[in-house]
């Protein structure tokens, strides 16, 4: 059936990096966390906070990296496609996003038969991505905010006064430790579901043929170039 | 005819008002007690867990927190049908006979004292003779065996001279502003001497109702409010350190409360129990008794855990009136036959409901004495207004002296009363013990507190003992496990200053109703219905025929209402 | 200061059963609570010293809707006894709980006739009356603010308190908190707060009034923080130069008192580190003296130096006798909300239950609920992919975007 073909040009190397690093911190920060929650068994306490501030800095490090390499590094401008971009303008909305909102929720609510014709990503995909930037912002923020080291600098307690109490922020943090968890599951959800010629290109750079598209995310047929 | 107001009664545990008609021979003729605080704790409850119970509603009252937990507890030990092992037993004995020592104290000399005592007085003592006094009355009431305790009666007289006199005219002066110094209440006859080792020891027990309460910070965790007695049992694990701080504290408190306090009852008692006709005193055991029904649940539980094995055991007295010799039957305590009305109180619930079933719905309007005029619903056992406390806890405990075990080494309640009546007769010149009948007055009242701390001293000395016995036995526990289930239950206890018994219903794991008779309740209780045939609560009814010397500063008045520990 | 003083205060002390060395154990204390070095001790015993000397400072100590207990609690103060501080330290000419005088002047609707109106000089709103006229006085405010059926859930001399509270405020020089309920209501404030208590700072601001508060949080208050507090408002003469201001954190708090938590002085942190915990009362853990915080201890989020402070004159204090934290020094001065209740309850869980559509959840059962909804979706979703035969490859792309095709055009 219908399968876009995988080059490496989506994703260059250095994101595959930047990707296992997330996957790695992101499993270790809500292990350690659900521990530190709860100890739900003896003798680790030292050793998950010890974890948990490790990778949070990992974390925040490597998505910063991210982020500033965005903006040097190209990457595919589509899915099927060798031609390449700055990596910025694929991540952030491209002009073929416009206008298919809806088409993607219907596609997913088997309203709509047909796959529709996306840009480097669809539009839920896009959305998703782009939020889990702020999003881990935000979670370092109320992160900050409970951790004994920092949580009197006026720049974390002033929120913590703003959501009611360092009790409420540890509640908010531990709210958006599950949005972080269905994020995942949905993410390696969808990204596979079709075929998991994806995850072998975002983790074993691994190339996988099929439909080529265009530029603006059209169907080129044949072999690209 | 004159209508007198003291509000806010002070030196008590909340906010109090007292409304009294006086009649044309100077007595009370007819008396409304109000509480004025309404916070909603039964509200604040509602809909969370069983567990937190214990936390919250100890912060009814901050004199009185151990009594409240520990009633918590028990109310849900018994919806979910748990024993506590026998060592929380004991630690929770512990904890609750250092509150009782700690209240008592506090009560008669830094509460109570200053109705009795006139500080002014104090200065004029002369230092010499205040020691022949003290060795006087050591040499007579401190058991045999302890010399009079050194205290600085000069150092004393000095101090509170000068803080007078540095405070007289420009208004500094604390707690005694505008306080009823130099009262005619006091008699004269009572020695200067005597108020000046009152006020002395006004000061020392202060360290000591702190070192009482010191036992319930080892234990417990802090005082006021605690931490240990958890449902299921305790927190605290004793060793050897704690066991020894706790002795160690606790030989000081008993040691004030037999060679000082008792001592210092039974030196002040005889210038209240006589009539000054020329003064215009009436004695103090001539008035004051009150509705003559009395409730206790009973405190300290034994290893059955039964109320009327308690080792101040449970009972319902009704209608006792020693002096007309009407000694009815003692009745076993049985929680459902207390009910609350509110048709002269702030609420709009509805009338004669069992606390298991209790609602709490408050609505204020004006406050006015023929109509509604308390926060305080007015509770009833049996239909009968029933007057709670030291007083109830040692008749009930008179009562039941042959039938109970004692533990080893304690005093019964009716050795210390039978001793303190020959004693107080003596004292008096009569030719025998003064009448049990003496009991029910407000001098009785005040001495029944008195007798129930030596009494309480005893017997947590015992129960210290009893524990060191447990730990050495080696097989040691503290909590059982258990599961929240749903259910009702009601935990009944005795604070200080009377019953308390707290009702919870447990639905889903979570409170669905939770209902509170705290011992002020039965005691500042309001009329229970409208219309002349009202009956009055306890305090209303012990105002009853009281002498009122002095329309401005009713005395007498204060007196009767703080005997109760309100 | 001059030696003849000195030897006055002395003589003064050694009269009261006080030797030197007390007195400079006292001071040693007060600098412990303020976070002065040692070398401040001189600085506090000359300023203690001219305390003594000089009149004793106006003050009224006003229950609220209290319990008592902070009350209580100061009288289990021993350095200074509470002695000390009402005969010596402070004028508390009105105090509930121990004062001598009682009632007020009040006239009784309808009775007119026959009632006796007490002399105001004879009672205790008496008192507050004549300090109200001086003025400049410290207030010290125990309990919640009842703001319910019109200031009626609390009746004092025969008006409801907020009638008079204002003016007490107003004329105040400071006021200090005492307490939690003082501070936000306490449990008084907590859900569904059915008297509408608040604590004295959100009343003064809604009453318009700009004395300065200083918040004691903790249920009851630490004896120790209020003699500090007296300590530093009267004798350093932190008020009038504004000093005392600054230490206070955002929650109007001393922070050299509340500035570190519970867990960060805590006897047992070792024990956490190593993750050595009490699961259960009365285990073996527990006899061990393991850390509470799997059975809900709120030290990690309550700011209080209580494991330093101790309570009771330094003989225990709540984890040392094997007990939890319940986060009783939780302050939200400006959010009844935000009291210790509603933050800590329940007490032995890690977090609070949330209240949701008349009932309340656990976050980690609400956390779990939210997730297994989106693995059910998921798994639902991808048997909908299977029956589809979307699962190799997905659906066959359109040609044309929809969104082009309903405008005509496209390729």
């Amino acid at each position: 059936m219908a399968h876009p073909a995988h080059y490496r040009e989506a994703h260059p190397m250095v994101f595959v990096l930047t990707h296992w690093i997330n996957l790695i911190a992101m499993v270790s920060l809500a292990f350690s966390g659900f521990y530190i929650h709860y100890p739900f068994f003896a003798g680790f306490m030292g050793v998950a906070r010890g974890m948990h501030f490790f990778f949070m800095f990992v974390l925040i490090i490597n998505l910063t990296f991210r982020i500033i390499a965005a903006f040097f590094v190209k990457s595919a401008v589509s899915l099927g496609s060798r031609e390449v971009d700055t990596d910025i303008k694929n991540w952030l909305p491209q002009k073929a996003n416009r206008h298919q909102f809806l088409a993607w929720i219907k596609y997913y609510l088997f309203m709509k038969k047909d796959h529709p014709l996306g840009a480097k990503y669809g539009v839920l995909q896009k959305i998703a991505y782009i939020a889990t930037v702020p999003l881990t912002f935000v979670m370092a923020y109320t992160g900050f905010s409970i951790w004994g080291p920092t949580m009197d600098w006026s720049f974390f307690s002033a929120g913590a006064g703003w959501v009611g109490g360092y009790m409420y922020m540890r509640v908010i943090h531990y709210f958006l430790m599950w949005v972080f968890i269905v994020f995942t599951a949905i993410h390696a959800y969808l990204a596979n579901v079709e075929g998991f010629a994806p995850s072998g290109l975002i983790f074993a750079w691994k190339e996988s043929e099929g439909l080529h598209f265009d530029k603006e995310g059209n169907p080129a047929g044949g072999k690209a170039h | 005819m004159a209508r007198v107001v003291v509000d806010p009664l002070t030196r008590i545990e909340g906010h109090l008002r007292v409304e009294v008609e006086i009649g044309a021979d100077s007595k009370v003729s007819d008396a409304w007690v109000s509480g004025t605080l309404y916070r909603g704790m039964e509200t604040v409850l509602k809909g969370r867990r069983p567990q937190d119970a214990f936390y919250v509603s100890q912060r009814i009252c901050g004199v009185c927190p151990i009594s409240h937990g520990h009633a918590s507890t028990m109310s849900a030990e018994d919806t979910y049908d748990l024993t506590i092992p026998n060592g929380a037993r004991l630690v929770r004995n512990i904890i609750e006979c250092a509150q009782y020592l700690h209240s008592h104290v506090l009560w008669f000399y830094t509460l109570a004292a200053l109705d009795y005592v006139d500080p002014l007085k104090a200065l004029s003592a002369d230092i010499a003779a205040t020691y022949d006094l003290a060795l006087a009355v050591a040499g007579k009431y401190a058991p045999a065996g302890f010399d009079v305790r050194v205290t600085d009666f000069g150092a004393v007289q000095k101090r509170v001279g000068e803080f007078i006199n540095a405070g007289l005219n420009n208004n500094r002066l604390s707690i005694f502003t505008n306080g009823w110094l130099g009262h005619p209440a006091y008699p004269s006859e009572m020695p200067a001497e005597l108020h000046l080792i009152a006020v002395a020891h006004y000061l020392e027990a202060l360290q000591v109702q702190a070192e009482a309460s010191q036992i319930i910070g080892i234990m417990g965790g802090k005082f006021p409010h605690f931490m240990t007695s958890v449902n299921g049992g305790t927190t605290f694990v004793p060793t050897e350190e704690k066991l020894d701080d706790v002795l160690y504290r606790l030989m000081k408190v008993v040691d004030f409360v037999n060679n000082v306090m008792i001592p210092d009852t039974l030196a002040i008692a005889p210038y209240y129990a006589k009539d000054y006709p020329n003064e215009g005193i009436v004695s103090s055991a001539a008035y004051g008794a009150g509705c003559k029904n009395y409730l206790a649940w009973g405190v300290f539980n034994d290893p059955s855990f039964e109320l009327t094995k308690r080792y101040l055991p449970g009972g319902v007295i009704k209608g006792l009136d020693l002096a007309a010799g009407v000694i009815p039957g003692l009745e076993d305590p049985d929680p459902s036959k207390v009910m609350e009305y509110v048709s002269r109180s702030w609420y709009d619930s509805a009338d004669g409901l069992n606390p298991s079933d209790g609602e709490t719905s408050a609505k204020y309007v004006d406050y006015d004495v023929n109509g509604k005029y308390s926060w305080g619903k007015a509770v009833r056992y049996d239909d009968l207004p029933m007057e709670v406390g030291p007083l109830s806890r040692m008749l009930v405990a008179y009562l039941r002296d042959t039938e109970m075990q004692w533990p080893d080494g304690v005093r019964t309640p009716k050795q210390l009363i039978d001793l303190t009546l020959g004693a107080l007769g003596s004292e008096l010149g009569l030719t025998g013990p003064v009448p049990l009948a003496a009991l029910q007055s407000l001098l009785g009242r005040v001495a029944a507190r008195n007798l129930e701390t030596a009494f309480v001293a005893d017997l947590s000395v015992a129960s210290v003992l009893e524990l060191v016995g447990y730990v050495k036995e080696g097989d040691v526990k503290w909590f059982e496990p258990h599961s929240v289930s749903d259910g009702k239950g009601v935990g009944m206890w005795e604070a200080p200053r009377g019953s308390v018994a707290h009702w919870m219903t447990v639905e889903g794991g979570k409170l669905s109703n939770y209902q509170v008779v705290a011992p002020t309740t039965w005691d500042i209780a309001p009329r229970d219905k409208e219309g002349a045939d009202a009956v009055r609560g306890p305090i209303e009814e012990s105002l009853i025929g009281a002498p009122v010397m002095d329309p401005e500063r009713p005395m007498e008045v204060v007196r009767i209402v703080r005997s109760f520990d309100p | 200061m001059a030696h003849g003083n000195h030897d006055a205060l002395y003589s003064q002390l050694a009269a009261r059963g006080v030797t030197r060395r007390d007195f400079l154990k006292f001071c040693g204390s007060i600098a412990t609570l303020m976070g002065l070095a040692e070398t401040a001790i001189p600085q506090i015993a000359a300023a203690v010293e001219a305390a003594a000397l000089t009149p004793r400072a106006p003050a009224l100590w006003i229950n609220g809707g209290a319990c008592t207990g902070c009350t209580e609690s100061m009288a289990q103060g021993m350095t200074p006894d509470v002695a000390t501080v009402v005969l010596d330290l402070l004028s508390l000419n009105y105090f509930e709980t121990v004062m001598m005088a009682q009632g007020g002047p009040e006239m009784i609707p309808g009775y007119q006739e026959g009632v006796v109106e007490a002399k105001p000089e004879l009672t205790a709103e008496g008192a507050i009356k004549t300090m109200l006229e001086e003025g400049g006085y410290i207030l010290i405010f125990e309990g919640t603010v009842m703001t319910g059926f019109g200031g009626n859930a609390l009746r004092i001399a025969g008006k409801s308190q907020t009638e008079e509270l204002p003016e007490i405020c107003k004329n105040a020089a400071a006021i200090v908190a005492v307490g939690s309920c003082a501070v936000d209501g306490g449990w008084v404030a907590a859900r569904p707060n059915p008297a509408e208590g608040k604590g004295i700072q959100q009343f003064c601001k809604d009453e318009g009034i700009a004395t300065p508060v200083i918040n004691l949080p903790t249920c009851p208050v630490n004896p120790e923080w209020v003699v500090a507090m007296v300590i530093d408002v009267l004798l350093l003469g932190q008020l009038e130069s504004g000093a005392i201001l600054d230490k206070l954190d955002d929650f109007g708090r001393p922070s050299l008192i509340f500035g570190q938590t519970i867990h960060d002085n805590c006897p047992r942190r070792g024990h956490f580190e190593n993750g050595e915990f009490v699961y259960e009362f009365g285990s073996a853990e527990e006899a061990k003296g393991y850390c509470l915080y799997a059975v809900g201890c709120k030290g990690p989020q309550t700011f209080t130096n209580c494991p330093i402070v101790r309570w009771n004159d330094g003989a225990s204090w709540c984890v040392e006798s094997g007990a939890p934290c319940i986060g009783c020094g939780n302050a939200n001065p400006l959010s009844p909300g935000g009291n210790w209740v509603d933050v800590g309850a329940p007490f032995l869980n890690r977090m609070p239950d949330l209240p949701i559509a008349g009932t309340t959840f656990q976050p980690s059962t609400i956390g779990a609920a939210v997730g297994a909804v989106a693995a059910g979706a998921l798994l639902v979703h991808g048997i909908g992919m299977k029956v589809a035969g979307r699962m190799d490859g997905g659906a066959p792309y359109e040609d044309v975007r929809a969104h082009d095709r309903k405008k005509g055009g496209g390729k």
